[in-house]
């Protein structure tokens, strides 16, 4: 009885809301998820234009992840400050 | 040229009224002057036109028209009568038209004129006058017949035209007189002479004769023979005089001047032989009766002789003085007959014929008078005769009636006083038997009141002995029932002692319950390895406590998620705690508005930190985790509770579920101490 009582709790508290110790790791997560996507997808495109346009050149490629890699972090850092604002207007 | 001027000057002339009236009055005279004088002109024209002027001809046309006469009259007569004086002179004379009519019938030329309209002038003043004579004398004439055919217009005529009444009444006289060529002279001689003619004219014979009776009767009725005296000496005279008259009218004017003196002096005679004549006028009064008829015609042969005559007959008046019995009608009618046959026979002049007569008749005048008065005292007499033996007649009977009425009212007295007695018995004994009646019914009436009033004091009498009965009963009883009161008092003290007892018990029990129930949460709440729900519990100590206010508030101050999910133990929260400490000193480094690269490099950096031990001191997130540590570890969670919560910025959002889960635990620990102080209380109370 008790261990059923205490499972169902769990899977509501992760899907309801995160606990509050995890928030910050959920932003990293969702960061480093998205770089990675837009990396490889900055590189995909790059790789691409290299071998279509550029002769097979490597600048295209690294042009491309940098793309990906810079979007990425302008958003992570505009949803973490967006959180620290929300922070402070708690407080 | 010429109409044109016409129109203006029509046109000027049409304008003012006044001017226009006078204007009229003129073209009228004019007119009338010109149209009898424009006829030979017309005759003449033709010549005198062909003669004279081609442009002549349409003037005059135009002159002949209504309008001509118009232009000249803007000007005064005067101005209008120069004009053609004026215009002849000059040559063209188309306005000056008028006057060449009335200068054309003599000749055409010029200078005549001018002559000539003077003289017409003349003639027209005079034809003027002579027709106004002849139509206003006409307009008389007419006035006068007419006013003779009807009667308005004769009032009218002789009251507004000047000698119309004096014209008609002449007229109507002229007529009155053909008709009655006689009378028409009587007439106008009355109109001269108006003193005389009454007197001596024929007409007033029958006058005459009308007012003789007349006065005489009015005189008859109401005066005394001393007054008839007066009255026939004047009328008798009158008569005689107007006989006299008229046979003079009849005869030439000679011999009424001698009338006339006559009448005179018969009027100053007649006073004098009245007396005297007394004694010849009966005389002559039978022949004069006879003669009546006859004295008309006998007397125009002896009208010289009047002068004797005349004195004669103012002694036949006398004849009236003589009579007392005036007063009887057939007398009077007599002695009038006789009158006049006098005076008839005065005025024939016959008085010494029928003096003896008259004076005869005159005689057995008075013997009817006597007659009359002898048959009447007679008459007299006889009637008072009667009237004495019917008056002793009457006597007797009202004798005879008194004596027998008297005796019917002693017979009627004595009966009625009989029925006034037996009346007055009747009475007397109706009135005894209603006051026996009304005495007995009052001594009936005073036994019933003086029962009843014996049947009221028996019913006071009653219930005063009732409610005596009742005093004392309850006297009694309530002895008794006060007593009864007492014990039951004391009874009620001792169900209240136990009550009280009871209740004593009950909350002892009730606090025993508390305490119990306290204990079994606390018990469920330290067994559990986990959390878990305690809710039964709760209801339990709920149902226990029974409305305390303290418990109801305490259980209130727990949060529902703590109950239902249950809290967690303190190992748990030192175990979580760890995992938080690790996250928020990840963030510790973390500035205000921080980035990626801030967040990383403090991720990196807070690896670097030194650990603390203890209670360390500072603010920083390392010393403060560091002392939340050691209170845990101590046991201590609401100081770790209090040191967490100083915390600040990211530190903060990631410990707040971990803060929510000791404040919970804290509640419910707080809630369950209350209530045990609640119960410990009670249990307090109660001892």
């Amino acid at each position: 009885m008790p261990e059923s009582t205490t499972t169902p709790p769990a899977p509501s508290r992760a899907v309801a809301r995160p606990v509050s110790e995890a928030l910050l790791n959920e932003k990293w997560d969702f960061c480093l998820s998205n770089a990675l996507i837009k990396s490889t997808l900055g590189l995909g495109f790059g790789v691409v234009f290299s071998v279509l346009i550029f002769k097979r050149r490597a600048w295209p490629a690294f042009v491309g992840v940098g793309f990906g890699a810079g979007r990425a972090y302008e958003e992570c850092n505009s949803s973490l400050k967006l959180a620290a604002r929300e922070i402070k207007k708690q407080a | 040229m010429l109409r044109a001027s016409l129109r203006s000057v029509r046109a000027l002339g049409s304008r003012p009224a006044a001017a226009a009236a006078g204007h009229q009055w003129q073209a009228a005279v004019a007119r009338r002057v010109t149209v009898p004088a424009q006829r030979p002109y017309s005759n003449d024209k033709k010549p005198s036109i062909d003669s004279a002027k081609p442009a002549a001809i349409p003037a005059s046309e135009t002159l002949t028209s209504p309008s001509t006469p118009p232009p000249p009259p803007p000007s005064t007569v005067a101005s209008s009568i120069i004009t053609p004086e004026a215009a002849p002179l000059t040559p063209p004379a188309p306005p000056v038209t008028p006057t060449a009519p009335a200068a054309a019938p003599t000749t055409p030329p010029p200078p005549p004129p001018p002559a000539r309209p003077k003289k017409s002038f003349f003639r027209k003043l005079r034809n003027y006058f002579l027709t106004l004579t002849l139509l206003g004398a006409l307009g008389f004439g007419g006035g006068v017949w007419y006013s003779r055919i009807n009667d308005n217009f004769h009032d009218f005529f002789t009251e507004y035209v000047p000698y119309g009444e004096q014209a008609v009444l002449y007229l109507e006289e002229l007529d009155f007189r053909k008709r009655f060529p006689n009378v028409g002279g009587m007439s106008r001689r009355d109109g001269g002479e108006q003193v005389k003619i009454p007197t001596q004219s024929g007409a007033s014979w029958r006058v005459a004769d009308h007012g003789e009776p007349a006065g005489r009767q009015s005189s008859a009725l109401p005066k005394v023979a001393a007054a008839k005296d007066a009255a026939k000496a004047t009328p008798v005279e009158i008569p005689a005089v107007a006989e006299a008259k008229k046979e003079t009218a009849a005869i030439p004017k000679v011999a009424k001047n001698e009338g006339k003196p006559k009448v005179a002096k018969k009027v100053k005679a007649a006073p004098v032989p009245e007396a005297k004549a007394t004694e010849p006028a009966p005389a002559a009064a039978t022949p004069a009766v006879v003669a009546v008829g006859g004295t008309p015609s006998g007397k125009p042969f002896k009208a010289p002789e009047v002068d004797e005559p005349s004195r004669w007959p103012p002694a036949s008046p006398i004849d009236p003085l003589a009579i007392p019995d005036a007063a009887e009608p057939v007398i009077q009618d007599l002695v009038r007959m006789l009158n006049d046959i006098i005076t008839v026979i005065n005025h024939d002049g016959a008085n010494e014929k029928y003096a003896s007569t008259i004076w005869k008749a005159k005689n057995e005048l008075y013997g009817v008078g006597q007659k009359i008065r002898d048959i009447k005292t007679s008459v007299e007499k006889q009637a008072a005769k009667e009237v004495k033996v019917r008056v002793d007649e009457f006597d007797k009977a009202a004798n005879e009636l008194v004596s027998r009425i008297e005796g019917a009212m002693t017979t009627q007295e004595t009966a009625w006083r009989h029925e006034f007695a037996e009346e007055m018995e009747r009475i007397q004994k109706s009135y005894d038997e209603k006051v026996q009646v009304i005495l007995e019914r009052e001594q009936q009436i005073n036994e019933q009141k003086l029962k009843n009033k014996l049947l009221e004091q028996a019913v006071e009498l009653q219930r005063q002995f009732a409610g005596d009965i009742r005093k004392h009963v309850e006297e009694e009883r309530d002895g008794r029932l006060g007593k009864l009161d007492e014990l039951s008092a004391a009874l009620a003290e001792l169900e209240k002692l136990t009550t009280g007892w009871n209740e004593v018990v009950n909350t002892n029990l009730r606090t025993q319950q508390l305490h119990v129930a306290v204990d079994a949460v606390r018990a469920s709440l330290e067994d559990a390895s986990h959390p878990r729900p305690f809710i039964k519990e709760l209801v339990a100590l709920k149902e226990i406590a029974a409305d305390d206010p303290v418990v109801d508030a305490a259980i209130a101050s727990i949060h529902p998620s703590a109950y239902q999910r249950g809290i967690s133990t303190p190992a748990d929260l030192i175990d979580r705690f760890r995992r938080v400490a690790t996250e928020v000193r990840k963030a510790s480094l973390l500035p205000e508005d921080a980035g990626v690269a801030s967040h990383a490099s403090s991720y990196v950096l807070s690896k670097l930190l030194f650990k603390k031990q203890g209670l360390a001191a500072g603010d920083d997130v390392e010393s403060i985790l560091t002392r939340t540590q050691t209170y845990l570890e101590e046991g201590d969670l609401d100081k770790a509770a209090r040191e967490m919560n100083g915390l600040s910025g990211w530190a903060k959002t990631l410990s707040r579920d971990w803060l929510g889960e000791v404040r919970k635990v804290l509640e419910v620990q707080q809630a369950l101490e209350v209530i045990q102080a609640e119960a410990r209380l009670q249990s307090l109370k109660v001892e």
